[in-house]
């Protein structure tokens, strides 16, 4: 689960949207593409999220996050005017300069305005800004820019797209509705150049995309959570995750994919997997969290044992209020086994609720 | 420390001698500085803050992009889109109105969406060091509710507190969301969400500003290439602050006349400086002797009489400051109701009595006392020790070469005359200010003789007129030329600039009666209420002018709109008229046209086409005529106009330039009407209509007014708009009549000897005072006919050259009798009345004291 | 009767915050016909006996009695009465108005006292002084002994019966003076006026009717000739 509901959640408390209006996930979904890689207005909240590891033909490695949220504020039909505020996009855009050992991030929000932000079909195109996702065939192009940086890739699926979960919703607690659609492209092939600080890098590389909507938000006492994408380098993918319970147990809702080399998905329960932190920690100077960015993953019945290490600690992006959470995103490294023989991959990780407790409900 | 001795015992003890004339030499300086100052001090403050009224919350920008009309909201997207790391901030901007209390602010509608999370990060980015243009705090909170506003905090409202605002002619209740710091109150706005700014407004489809911040490489004039280059034509794209700076052009000709305006005391100031020196030389001319004799040089008497007039600048200055501040408060409340009624929307900023403020009083009295103070100060320097012991004659005869000054002074007025027909440089009057400076100073060159004349062949007809005292007054007067001169000048310089000054104003505004006569043709004229300001067309309701026409004994609802608009950097208005009323009312008036062709061949012209009419100032400025064709950026396009003709307009400064409604409509398709003007059927009783009206437009803020009442009010506020004008002229009155009263105090210590005499050969008290307040009248007449005479001369400068020139309005010429009567009856009055106390003095001399020699 | 009579005269100035007796207990009567030398150094008194002579001061004690009327008891506009039709003035440095002709300074008294056509009188006083023809100069443009005919001429424009003349050749050579003083002891005579002359020369006081003596502001000596 690509769960950036935290920056969501400033808004959902904010506006008490009254969830009657919308959608909800339930079982039986029938999916669509091109479609239902666009927009769900039906459903309150939306995400489109793009995480990567590249390299330059000199080698030099970057990781990168752009991230585009779209959160239901009102349904009112008299909202026509092109500034009425029907929805509030979000977006995310970082940059791991993995062997320059600097991280950058920044953020904006808007509404969709007269064309500033969306996610339309017909456009074939997803933006807030200048940050923009432009489908062209099968192919996505990614353009990503900040005063300090800016990239543009082209990523091309060599898988079709993955649901989550069973019977095409992502369960996130008991109880019909309480879940999520949940697609992933795990393996997009990446080639494309980044600006920084004056230079220019071809690069190219893997990425991962998770397009997730749903109308129903998470429990009050899940406290944070952790969460992998992992593309190991049989072209097997991963995606785990935990939620943290208050009482420092983990949900039963839990749960992970792993995705063969031929594209077949196959659903992980929470029992199927550990997620283990190593003692290994870093603090963060600025919200004096203390992450655990060493993670030791085991999923027996697939015979697959791996550590997880970033090359860049501080993957740390700080929310710019005091409600806002902040969370650790970042590129890592995978080194372990399948099977007694040895497996090599990158992926990217997510930890939240680490400064404090992602507060959820009102 | 010896000169120091020197100079006290010398200078300095004499004053304190006489205290009163000393006081109002000072006084007079003072009063000079304090216009200078306040005058300074008021112009920045009431033109200086214009920008900050729309600038409120702008930010750190660096491009703006701006439309005639408007910017279509669409390029906000197409800008969004652009691949650059470029700022967007669009903004509404118009004007609300406190419903309570009438008062005016800048309504800003901004992005809270997005201005809200650039501001969070701005907050994070630099450690939490704010700008004063940050965005509200927690805006996103309220985006769905369009009754949210958040205010400045110098408006003195807590959140929560629910807030009545008139804008356009509703109004609506707004809650206070949020309150943001603003230090200066020229920042305080209502800031809205950009979608509730929209919905207030009924402006739906454009913003009126985008602001940019670009990245500072490659440069801005790239950044400014190439944002246009993405941009539809019409849309213009300039550095930020462009409009501010356009605006400070435009106010430039009316603050350089104001200040110029306030130099007239300064130079009264002069003659009466020069004069007390002057008297002090005179009189100490013994002294002066005695202490050449005693070995004192040239330089040190120079210095010594320079240094009494610097005491008297300083002394002026330091007493002008505070006078100066304390005047400024009134002028700034004047000059922004004329800055607001002629040219742009302003609220008064603060005062700010600065280092530098202080410095340039100092320097203004102190410069001005040692230079009109010079010349004296030489002459005292050439007295030679000789004269110590000479018990000669008290009064000298200063050189003054009557005739030679009188041809000096004919051939400056022929200077004048010739500089008044050149044309303006860069859009000042600068020969027109020449010719005026030429022709003050031929006065003052050709006073002598004009006083000796008069004098001669007066004084016997005075004397059988007035007694023997008038002869006496009259003979005295022209024995001390000099110092007569002077003062006339003095006065006669202050008269005559409140004459022309009168004269112009009189003028102007007669023919601003005039040409309202033919230019108001509707019955009825209803307008949003608020104050109204040369730059803002607050809209009246759509439906309101349909209902309206619905009313028995309405003929027709004509439809005016206006926008501010910029043509070749300078604002100025657009304007369209419903000429399609022309074919149910055939309201073809008189209306004036530069080519002298009649309204009635020029309008239908106009209608359905690219064809304009332009007002006066709009063609001086723009060196424009009918006949030509200007390019007018409106919303998104370029539009080719012809102009058919030019008309004479006073209504304002800044020109104006007039359509068919159909064809702005085409360019500009909003169609909320600026104003209606309401034809009713002759046949029909105008109160009753009236009353229906006012019925109709029930729930709506609006200003109705009949014909008459809207002239009145047209000349209410040109009446205001003047006021400043004749509150300088009137203190450059109070500083010469004080200089007269200072003069007399002067003339009767040195005369009383003489007086004395009098009562020796048997002058009762009765005929002592007499005789002074004579000389007081004679003065009085003799600088009211100067100051008539120059005047006059100046008037036709003012009206023909300068006031074209800075203004480009065409005046007729009027005698404003009346006014001119009454101001010179009051000045004439003050200057015998300022006679009084000399008078008295001179009463209370002791005759032995005087005549007796021991 | 006298046409000024000094009865017991006292008159005390008070000078840097000092009491200064000016004049003590001082008599003396001047009749018609009779020209006065009034004599003695500088500050002795002389002018302020003339001062009060000619009413334009007041004594402290006793009284000063003007053609039998009291000065002290008039008020204001009785005094400058008196002055326009009883009293003529002649200065040491004669006090000319400078801007005004001969024949106008001549007139002034006349014309301050609301006179008119007064051309007249002025031409025959100026005939008294041997001034005729000179009457349209202005000052400057007379001699210094000139000058003090045309003062003398406007002394007696009015006709009074007084004149008091404060050092009247004070600046003027000696011969001039004489001729001065002798035009006015003539013109007292002639026209039967009272004449007071305050003057330091003693050659000057011989021509006089009565010379007094003045020191200390007493009478020293009175000499009747």
């Amino acid at each position: 689960m690509r769960n950036k509901l935290a920056w969501l959640t400033v808004v959902l408390f904010l506006l008490q949207p009254a969830q009657a209006q919308y959608r909800t996930a339930l079982p039986g979904y029938r999916y669509e593409f091109p479609r239902d890689h666009f927009s769900h207005p039906d459903f309150q909240t939306e995400w489109w999220y793009y995480t990567g590891n590249l390299k330059s033909s000199d080698g030099h490695r970057f990781g990168f996050e752009l991230t585009f949220f779209r959160q239901a504020v009102s349904r009112d039909p008299a909202n026509t005017a092109a500034w009425d505020v029907n929805d509030v996009y979000l977006a995310h855009l970082a940059l791991s300069d993995l062997d320059g050992a600097k991280f950058y991030h920044t953020e904006r929000t808007n509404r969709a305005g007269p064309g500033i932000a969306g996610a339309s079909e017909a456009l074939g195109r997803i933006w807030n800004g200048s940050w923009q996702i432009q489908w062209e065939g099968e192919d996505q192009n990614l353009q990503g820019i900040d005063e300090r940086f800016q990239f543009r890739l082209k990523l091309h699926s060599e898988k079709p797209p993955v649901i989550h979960g069973e019977n095409g919703v992502s369960q996130k607690a008991e109880g019909p509705g309480r879940a999520s659609h949940y697609i992933s492209l795990t393996r997009l092939a990446t080639t494309g150049s980044i600006e920084l600080a004056g230079k220019r890098f071809e690069v190219s590389g893997t990425s991962w995309m998770d397009h997730e909507f749903f109308t129903h938000q998470l429990e009050s006492d899940q406290t944070g959570w952790d969460w992998l994408s992992l593309q190991l380098a049989d072209h097997t993918e991963l995606m785990l995750f935990h939620i943290r319970r208050g009482d420092a147990s983990i949900d039963r809702y839990s749960a992970g994919t792993y995705v063969d080399a031929q594209g077949k998905s196959i659903h992980l329960r929470a029992g199927d997997f550990t997620l283990q932190p190593a003692s290994e920690k870093w603090t963060s100077p600025v919200t004096h969290g203390a992450y655990p960015v060493h993670w030791i993953v085991a999923i027996p019945k697939l015979g697959i044992s791996l550590e997880a290490k970033t090359p860049l600690e501080s993957q740390e992006l700080t929310g710019k209020t005091k409600i806002a959470p902040n969370y650790w995103e970042g590129a890592i490294v995978l080194t372990g086994k399948r099977d007694a023989k040895p497996l090599e991959g990158v992926g990217y990780l997510e930890m939240t609720g680490y400064d404090r407790a992602v507060q959820l409900a009102h | 420390m010896p000169r120091l001795l020197l100079f006290y015992q010398l200078m300095v003890r004499p004053l304190l001698r006489e205290p009163i004339r000393a006081g109002l030499t000072v006084l007079a300086v003072a009063l000079g500085v304090a216009v200078v100052l306040a005058i300074d001090l008021a112009s920045v403050a009431a033109t200086g803050s214009f920008h900050s009224s729309m600038e409120a919350l702008a930010g750190d920008n660096d491009l703006e992009i701006t439309a005639s009309g408007g910017v279509p909201e669409g390029a906000v997207g197409t800008l969004a889109a652009l691949p650059y790391a470029i700022r967007i901030s669009p903004r509404i901007e118009d004007y609300a109105l406190l419903a309570d209390t009438k008062q005016s602010f800048p309504l800003v509608g901004l992005d809270l969406v997005s201005e809200g999370s650039a501001y969070e990060q701005d907050k994070a980015g630099s450690g939490g060091e704010l700008s004063s243009a940050e965005a509200p705090k927690d805006s996103i909170e309220y985006l769905e509710d369009h009754e949210s506003i958040w205010v400045g905090s110098s408006l003195g409202r807590k959140v929560g507190d629910r807030v009545r605002l008139l804008i356009n002619d509703r109004v609506r209740e707004y809650v206070v969301r949020g309150v943001y710091p603003d230090s200066n109150g020229n920042e305080s706005a209502i800031v809205m969400d950009i979608a509730a700014a929209q919905q207030a407004l009924t402006r739906y489809g454009r913003v009126d500003r985008i602001l940019l911040k670009v990245p500072q490489e490659p440069n801005l004039d790239e950044w400014q290439r190439r944002i246009s280059a993405a941009l539809p034509a019409g849309v213009e794209v300039r550095p930020q602050g462009t409009g501010t700076n356009e605006n400070r052009r435009m106010l430039a000709a009316f603050r350089w006349n104001l200040r110029l305006l306030s130099y007239i005391s300064l130079v009264v100031g002069a003659f009466l400086i020069y004069n007390t020196i002057s008297v002090s030389v005179v009189r100490r001319r013994p002294e002066i002797g005695i202490v050449r004799a005693l070995g004192a040089s040239r330089r040190v008497i120079l210095g010594a009489f320079v240094g009494e007039a610097a005491c008297f600048g300083v002394a002026g200055a330091l007493i002008g400051l505070p006078l100066g501040r304390l005047m400024a408060t009134g002028a700034v409340k004047l000059m922004a109701s004329t800055v607001e009624s002629l040219y742009v929307s302003s609220r008064p900023g603060a005062i700010e009595l600065n280092g530098a403020s202080v410095l340039l009083a100092l320097a203004i009295g102190v410069g001005v006392a040692v230079a009109s103070a010079y010349s004296p100060a030489r002459e005292a320097s050439l007295v030679s020790p000789v004269e110590a012991m000479a018990r000669g004659r008290r009064e000298y005869d200063v050189s003054i070469h009557k005739v030679r000054d009188l041809w000096l002074a004919i051939m400056l007025a022929i200077a004048a005359a010739a500089a008044s027909r050149a044309p303006a440089v860069a859009g000042k009057p600068l020969f027109g200010y020449l010719a005026t400076i030429l022709l003050m100073v031929a006065s003052a060159l050709a006073i002598p003789a004009f006083v000796s004349v008069i004098t001669a062949f007066t004084s016997k007809l005075l004397g059988k007129l007035f007694g023997v005292e008038a002869m006496l007054a009259s003979r005295s007067l022209a024995a001390s030329l000099q110092r007569t001169s002077v003062l006339v000048g003095a006065l006669s310089t202050a008269i005559a600039m409140m004459t022309a000054v009168g004269i112009m104003v009189g003028s102007f505004r007669q023919s601003v009666v005039l040409w309202m006569s033919n230019e108001l043709p509707a019955d009825l004229y209803l307008r949003p209420a608020g104050s109204p300001a040369a730059d803002r067309h607050p809209t009246v309701s759509l439906g309101l002018a349909e209902g309206l026409a619905k009313i028995p004994g309405v003929v027709a609802v004509e439809r005016l709109r206006a926008y501010e608009i910029r043509f070749q950097e300078m604002p100025t208005t657009l304007a369209s008229a419903d000429l399609d009323v022309l074919d149910v009312v055939r309201w073809y008036q008189n209306s004036e046209f530069l080519s002298g062709r009649p309204e009635r061949q020029i309008l239908p012209e106009l209608r359905h086409s690219n064809t304009v009419i332009v007002s006066e100032p709009f063609a001086y400025k723009h060196h424009l005529k009918a006949g030509d064709t200007i390019t007018l950026s409106l919303g998104e396009t370029q539009a080719s106009l012809r102009i058919a003709d030019v008309f004479y307009d006073y209504s304002s400064e800044r020109g104006s330039i007039l359509m068919d409604r159909q064809t702005m409509l085409r360019y500009l398709p909003d169609p909320a009407p600026s104003n209606l003007a309401i034809y009713v059927s002759p046949d029909a009783r105008l109160e009753t209509v009236r009353t229906e009206i006012e019925k109709a437009a029930a729930g709506h803020r609006v200003l109705l007014f009949s014909n008459r009442e809207l002239r009145s009010e047209a000349i209410r506020i040109f009446d205001r708009t003047f006021a400043i004008t004749y509150a300088l002229e009137a203190v450059a009155v109070i500083v010469a009549v004080m200089g007269i009263a200072g003069a007399l105090l002067a003339l009767v210590i040195d005369r009383r000897r003489e007086l004395s005499l009098l009562r020796f050969l048997g002058a009762a008290t009765g005929q002592i005072r007499k005789l002074i307040l004579l000389e007081a009248g004679l003065l009085g007449l003799l600088a009211n006919l100067a100051g008539l005479a120059l005047g006059f001369a100046l008037s036709f400068i003012l009206v023909y050259v300068i006031n074209k020139q800075s203004f480009g309005w065409t005046i007729r010429f009027h005698w404003p009798v009346e006014i001119l009567v009454a101001a010179l009856t009051v000045v004439y009055a003050a200057t015998v009345l300022a006679g009084l106390y000399p008078a008295q003095m001179a009463v209370r001399l002791n005759p032995l004291e005087a005549v007796h020699e021991e | 009767m006298p046409i000024l009579a000094l009865q017991d005269v006292s008159k005390d100035y008070l000078s840097d915050g000092q009491r200064v007796q000016a004049l003590h207990g001082l008599s003396l009567n001047v009749e018609r016909g009779e020209m006065v030398a009034l004599v003695g150094r500088s500050g002795c008194g002389k002018s302020t006996l003339l001062n009060l002579a000619g009413a334009m001061d007041f004594p402290t004690t006793g009284s000063v009695l003007l053609d039998g009327v009291s000065t002290s008891s008039l008020k204001d506009e009785e005094l400058t009465r008196l002055r326009r039709e009883k009293v003529g003035f002649i200065f040491q440095s004669f006090q000319l108005l400078h801007t005004l002709t001969v024949f106008e300074n001549v007139e002034l008294p006349l014309l301050l006292a609301g006179k008119t056509n007064v051309r007249e009188a002025a031409c025959e006083r100026l005939a008294w002084v041997e001034l005729e023809g000179l009457g349209e100069r202005y000052p400057h443009q007379l001699s210094g002994g000139q000058m003090q005919r045309a003062a003398i001429a406007r002394a007696l424009i009015h006709s009074p019966i007084i004149v008091l003349a404060d050092e009247p050749t004070g600046n003027l050579d000696t011969t001039t003076g004489n001729v001065i003083l002798e035009l006015l002891l003539r013109l007292t005579h002639e026209k039967n006026i009272a004449t007071v002359v305050a003057t330091h020369s003693l050659e000057a006081a011989a021509l006089a009717d009565t010379v007094v003596r003045l020191r200390d502001g007493r009478i020293e000596e009175i000499t009747r000739r």
